[in-house]
């Protein structure tokens, strides 16, 4: 161990001499934080807080269904997710749209009840603009489910008059109230079940564990270059165990990984203001990050025989696993790409700072250990095949 | 094995796939001494010492230093050794004195020791006054000053020097060559690869001859000579050099022919440094006028050539 440190040292003291190191540890992800936190974080409001889409109605019907989908449309935007303009003709709908006045309209066409009411095929008419299609699929999914319900209401007044439950009178009258009701649209709340970060704090954390990728890289890029520069060969002439070399460098990027994560929360959290939740709770998460995303480019680079090969390697590594885990945005909220992002530190740190935020410590365990799973399994491969790497 | 030996090489081999790169190399080397490997590019030497060393594993043989066996796993044996590889093996980023500290801490050397001693090397490899510069900002020669330096800092029993002088200026390298000399004559042993016939012969007390991963042959130098059969040339210019005289020549110990020619004689002899003397007693008892003497001494590049039927540098 005595002999790592002395190889740990050695490496802090080369790489403190090697300008990229700031770059990469502490000026790119800030950097970039502060620009996304610019850009996106006001735009789709605070993740955390319930977000508000603006849309427009033009209700042309002036029927019971058309009244029945504004006080659908009334429900959503008293719960504050959405903020609704009304228009008094269509093509003034469509034209907020496209101007982006709003980012979607409802059109209810005009006979819009008397043909849903009629038993004939009827169109709620979405227009959405171009640059805000969240807003315009939500507007589309409010419609389809109104529809649906709409759809429901009459299946079942058709059965019972099928069966002789209902009289004719009492089924035109049952078909009215059931066109006229509001449809049982859930719309959950958009929050998560535990609270998430601040935008400021998201930003920071998914691009810091993404430069993390590039710092940890340089554990097995640093063995590498040796080899090419030929200190390697004076290293393991040493009498030094050779795990000393591996354990070594890794620990080298393990400091510069802690320094660096530790240096990011505490700056964002002075200069953009971000909520990063009780610190021993971050402090957990960023070790753990840092070990299993060590362990993990160790793993990768050992595959490579020249620091080239090992640096593409280990880029394509963290751009997928930053893009899946959610570094820039968090793409994978459901479905197969939520479970793939399981598999990656990133998901994994950016879920335990939520956790943590909303749970307190306890709820961040869960985050912390499996990172540290990871760092077990990927360090044990790591150790084992980066003996490739210390032959001559 | 006699207890002065230092390291003991016995039936080395090594392949890397079809290519058999050393196959069976011997020998030993003992304090004191300095050996040198002499072989063209792609010989066996640097596959060798790599073995010595415990860089490489070795496929067959063996190697013990100071009596311990040494692998590439064993630490003991490496405490001994001091190895110079060919490529410089610095960190350019970091200065002379940087260096040095960082590989004697590997060594294990406690830090007062180690203050001292990385001033003794630096005044030895002449970088006393450079020592807080950059090794990136020294000479080619300087950087193989330092490459030097580092192997011996820790005083080991045997220091290997793998080709230490490629590429470097003239000067810079008779600074190093002085330094082996310095170090063996300290009582280090040095095992020393080359390619330069020059270098072996001036600073090696024993030559082992190798070319496609075989000694060929080994000795010292006057040893290897006699092996093939070579003879020194004397050659005199004089005048009045009677009859008389040549058959006094001829009937010197250690010569074996004396060949007259217009205005000088050619005397192929055993050993030119103990025939020379008497010669020119010879010459000056017979009244002879001699005005130029030169001696051609067989080398090892004629050995070479010998032995593989081709030049050091083919």
């Amino acid at each position: 161990m005595r002999h790592a440190w002395t190889i740990a040292k050695n490496d802090l003291s080369l790489r403190a001499r090697d300008r990229s190191i700031y770059i990469i540890g502490l000026v790119a992800p800030l950097a970039l934080a502060f620009i996304f936190n610019v850009v996106f974080g006001g735009g789709i409001s605070d993740v955390g807080e319930t977000i508000t889409f603006e849309v427009g109605i033009a209700n042309v019907d002036q029927g019971p269904i058309g009244a029945a989908f504004e006080d659908v449309i009334d429900s959503i935007a008293s719960e504050g997710l959405l903020t609704v303009t009304t228009f008094g003709s269509a093509e003034a709908a469509r034209t907020a749209a496209d101007n982006g006045t709003v980012g979607a309209s409802f059109i209810l066409p005009e006979g819009l009840s008397d043909a849903v009411l009629g038993g004939a095929d009827a169109t709620i008419e979405v227009v959405g603009n171009v640059d805000a299609p969240t807003t315009t699929q939500v507007a589309s999914s409010i419609s389809e489910q109104f529809g649906i319900g709409v759809r429901t209401a009459n299946l079942s007044v058709a059965t019972a008059m099928a069966s002789g439950a209902l009289s004719p009178e009492q089924a035109f009258a049952a078909a009215g109230e059931a066109g006229t009701a509001t449809p049982a649209i859930e719309v959950g709340s958009v929050e998560a079940a535990s609270r998430q970060l601040d935008s400021a704090a998201y930003f920071v954390a998914g691009l810091s564990i993404f430069f993390l990728f590039f710092i940890a890289g340089m554990s097995i890029t640093s063995m590498l270059e040796e080899r090419r520069e030929g200190t390697l060969s004076r290293l393991l002439a040493a009498p030094i165990n050779r795990q000393s070399i591996v354990a070594g460098k890794s620990l080298a990027s393990i400091l510069i990984g802690l320094a660096s994560m530790t240096v990011l929360v505490i700056v964002s959290s002075l200069i953009m203001g971000a909520d990063w939740g009780p610190p021993l709770g971050v402090a957990m998460l960023i070790v753990g990050a840092v070990l299993a995303v060590t362990a993990l480019m160790t793993a990768v680079g050992s595959f490579a025989k020249t620091p080239e090969q090992a640096g593409n390697l280990q880029s394509i590594v963290a751009v997928t696993l930053g893009m899946l885990g959610g570094t820039f945005v968090p793409i994978a909220q459901e479905g197969f790409l939520a479970k793939l992002s399981l598999l990656t530190p990133n998901a994994w740190f950016i879920r335990g700072l939520g956790d943590l935020a909303g749970g307190g410590i306890s709820a961040a365990l869960p985050a912390v250990l499996v990172l540290l799973a990871i760092a077990v399994v990927a360090g044990s491969i790591g150790l084992v095949i980066a003996g490739r790497a210390l032959r001559l | 094995m006699t207890n002065s030996r230092v390291l003991e090489a016995t039936g080395l081999k090594k392949s890397f796939g079809d290519i058999h790169a050393v196959r069976g190399v011997s020998f030993h080397i003992s304090v004191g001494e300095t050996y040198g490997l002499l072989g063209p590019n792609g010989a066996g030497k640097t596959t060798s010492i790599s073995m010595v060393s415990g860089l490489l594993q070795r496929d067959g043989g063996e190697v013990l230093l100071d009596g311990q066996s040494m692998t590439t796993t064993s630490l003991g044996p490496k405490q001994d050794i001091g190895l110079v590889p060919q490529d410089l093996a610095i960190y350019p980023d970091l200065t002379a004195r940087e260096n040095l500290r960082f590989f004697g801490h590997l060594y294990s050397m406690p830090k007062a020791e180690l203050v001292k001693r990385v001033d003794e090397v630096l005044e030895v490899v002449g970088l006393a006054d450079r020592a807080n510069d950059r090794a990136s900002e020294y000479s080619g020669g300087m950087k193989r000053r330092l490459n030097i330096g580092i192997g011996l800092l820790h005083r080991p029993k045997l220091l290997v020097l793998d080709e230490p002088t490629v590429g470097v200026d003239p000067q810079s390298r008779n600074a190093i060559l002085e330094s082996v000399e310095h170090l063996s004559s300290e009582g280090m042993a040095v095992l020393y690869t080359t390619h330069y016939m020059e270098e072996a012969e001036r600073l090696c007390t024993r030559v082992g001859i190798i070319d496609q991963g075989e000694i060929k042959a080994e000795g010292t130098r006057r040893e290897l000579v006699e092996l093939v059969g070579q003879q020194d040339r004397i050659r005199i210019t004089a005048t009045g050099v009677q009859e008389s005289a040549l058959d006094e020549l001829r009937r010197l110990s250690g010569v074996h022919s004396v060949s007259p020619s217009d205005g000088s004689l050619e005397l192929l002899v055993a050993d030119a440094g103990a025939v020379l003397p008497e010669a020119m007693r010879v010459l000056g008892s017979q009244h002879a006028g001699v005005s130029s003497v030169s001696v051609e001494e067989p080398d090892l590049e004629a050995v070479f050539l010998h032995l593989t039927g081709k030049a050091l540098r083919d």
